[in-house]
């Protein structure tokens, strides 16, 4: 099968097309032909090195297809199940051996290409707002990025569940996709300060929770952006990670909460990876959640796929598509 | 009227019973007849410059007494009024001026040394258990120095709630006032490192949430001691600050939260400390909350209190009678 393989850690070049053999299922293993796989800031933090795995790895930790093949023990899926998949290496390849358990079910009226759209993202934006940080109606939310992959469904579930939301963009186009999404509010930050108009917007109140995946450059002003006893909910650092931070701040700013939440042990159970995947995936069958998919790229072209994500061109979701 | 002058940063040594003209009240203020003032570790760190305040100042933020003259805009209180405070700065004295914004009634039942004693320990105790984490039945509950001036109201409130909790303290002594508080188990932390015995306490799983007012000391290992999701609530640092810290530590551990918290902030409206503290008084009232009242001093022995408080032998609360 060809596979995207990574030999040595480094720019997009360092992704290579090889010819692998088709994996085989282990007991507890499936063998999914994938249709398609998701491409990630997390794919690009693993090439650079940021992120350690053994050399040599097949990138990608994101997909969907059919399963292909099932090992002796496996009895929660059967070949020809449509199945979808996130955070385990090797999904830019035509076949994934995934332990069956982390696999969950994609329902009619949701495609292989949405599924493997939302897995991340998606079930992403639904922790968030759901659970570390349950949103309420009327509460407000500030969005950083609002037009990325994770922000444009964060703004439609928080919207959803009734709340004000606040969003940050850096451009005219952007800010139209976040109003789209559902946001009441859009600060354009290449043209103003997103922390002098956030407490204009919430009449110097502050909002209850920020989401932030940018990091570096939004962080301490975005703790001045918070109500009392507010939460800093940091989930990325695209703009690279947030220096240590003196706890002080925390109390002096108005006794603020962070955490520093990832998908991870938010799907960590296996009730809860069903649970928070068939929540996903009714919101999408059911038109309430709208998945941007702006580019599907033949397998052949991780690398160009990766230099678009990285030059934050993009609004939506890319796929490879074996 | 007689009160503890600070005329220069440093030991107990420096606080001094003068001669004080009492202070007019503004309009908004009254003035209040001094029964009770309470002993902080905060009045300590004002007295040797670690807080700072412009010199020379009467030290002390917690008493309870009685109104003996109002300004011509107060509404709230009349002369003849029981009530206490925290946050009024100035409390070692015969008199004090305040805010009637701060000051908070005192039921019939409870006696100026109680309402004293409560105000700071109790009301941190209590937005602790309530909402900074919102404690619910079943939950686990580590809770350091347990036996000190809030751990020991924080157990007794925790196991209300009905949670589990798990208490550290120094010494056998104060283990079995911690026991007797209510403390499911309690670790004496100079005998046994707290880390691997919480662990075992619960399986591996780790608590639900670390409630720390000692910060340096026992941060690192903090991190270690919730489950997946836990938070961590710093409301004291009294073994020192904690040095700057990598959010990614959070993200490490397990999507960890963590709030550095602050009474200020858990009764900045009236009607919040209004709640507060009635709810407080009422546990109180009721015999649900039993206070340890530790050594009641006159005011001129305000440097030996200091000394018992800072040689950290003392159980209870510390209190002066003007």
């Amino acid at each position: 099968m060809k596979a995207i393989q990574l030999k040595q850690v480094g720019g997009p070049e360092a992704m290579e097309v090889v010819e692998l053999p088709v994996p085989q299922a282990k007991a507890k293993e499936a063998v999914v032909k994938l249709a398609a796989s998701g491409v990630n800031f997390i794919d690009i933090y693993f090439r650079e090195g940021r992120y350690k795995a053994p050399l040599p790895f097949v990138l990608g930790q994101e997909g969907a297809g059919v399963v292909s093949a099932v090992g002796t023990d496996v009895e929660s899926v059967k070949v020809g199940d449509r199945v979808a998949w996130i955070g385990l290496l090797g999904s830019y390849g035509e076949y994934e051996a995934v332990p069956a358990d982390r696999l969950v079910a994609i329902p009619q009226g949701v495609s292989d290409q949405q599924a493997a759209a939302a897995m991340l993202q998606g079930m992403t934006a639904h922790y968030l707002s759901h659970d570390t940080y349950p949103l309420k109606r009327g509460e407000t939310a500030l969005v950083h990025a609002a037009a990325g992959g994770v922000g444009l469904l964060l703004v439609q579930m928080a919207h959803n569940i009734g709340a004000r939301v606040i969003a940050t963009v850096s451009t005219e186009e952007k800010a139209k996709l976040a109003r789209e999404a559902g946001a009441d509010e859009v600060i354009l930050y290449t043209q103003s300060d997103f922390e002098a108009e956030t407490k204009r917007l919430t009449g110097g109140k502050g909002v209850d929770v920020v989401y932030d995946s940018v990091g570096k450059t939004t962080f301490d002003k975005g703790l001045n952006t918070l109500r009392l006893r507010g939460m800093m909910v940091l989930f990325g650092g695209s703009s690279g990670p947030v220096p240590p931070f003196d706890l002080i701040a925390l109390s002096q700013k108005g006794s603020l909460y962070v955490t520093r939440p990832t998908l991870l042990n938010y799907t960590a159970a296996r009730e809860e990876l069903v649970a928070r995947s068939s929540a996903v995936f009714s919101m999408i069958a059911a038109g309430k959640l709208k998945l941007r998919i702006e580019h599907r790229y033949p397998l052949a072209e991780a690398q160009q796929a990766h230099r678009d994500l990285e030059g934050r061109k993009t609004t939506g979701k890319l796929l490879l598509i074996p | 009227m007689k009160a503890i002058q600070v005329q220069r940063t440093g030991g107990p040594e420096v606080m001094e019973l003068e001669e004080v003209p009492v202070r007019q009240p503004k309009p908004a203020e009254v003035v209040v007849k001094v029964a009770v003032a309470g002993v902080n570790s905060i009045d300590g760190y004002f007295r040797d410059g670690r807080y700072r305040t412009p010199l020379p100042f009467i030290p002390g933020q917690e008493g309870a007494g009685v109104v003996t003259a109002v300004g011509e805009q107060a509404k709230t209180v009349k002369v003849g009024d029981r009530v206490a405070w925290s946050g009024v700065f100035g409390s070692y004295a015969e008199f004090v001026v305040s805010s009637e914004e701060v000051l908070v009634p005192v039921p019939g039942p409870i006696s100026d040394e109680e309402a004293a004693a409560a105000m700071v320990h109790g009301l941190t105790a209590h937005y602790l258990a309530n909402d900074a984490h919102k404690l619910k039945a079943g939950e686990t509950a580590l809770v350091h120095a347990a036996a000190g001036g809030v751990g020991l109201l924080l157990v007794q409130m925790a196991r209300a709630i009905g949670a589990r909790v798990i208490g550290t303290v120094s010494s056998e002594e104060k283990a079995q006032l911690a026991r007797e508080a209510g403390a499911d188990a309690v670790i004496v932390f100079t005998q046994q490192d707290f880390e691997p015995e919480v662990k075992r306490l619960t399986d591996g799983k780790g608590v639900e949430v670390v409630y720390d007012g000692v910060g340096k000391a026992t941060f690192e290992k903090n991190l270690n001691v919730m489950r997946q999701r836990g938070m961590l609530v710093i409301y004291g640092m009294s073994s020192g600050s904690i040095l700057p810290m990598d959010p990614t530590k959070l993200l490490e551990k397990g999507s960890l939260y963590m709030a550095r918290t602050t009474l200020a902030h858990f009764t900045a409206t009236r009607e919040e400390l209004l709640a507060r503290t009635s709810a407080l008084f009422d546990m109180i009232a009721k015999g649900r909350l039993k206070l340890r009242i530790g050594k009641t001093y006159p005011l001129a022995e305000a440097p030996q209190a200091h000394r018992d408080m800072e040689a950290r032998k003392m159980v209870g609360k510390l209190l002066l009678i003007p």
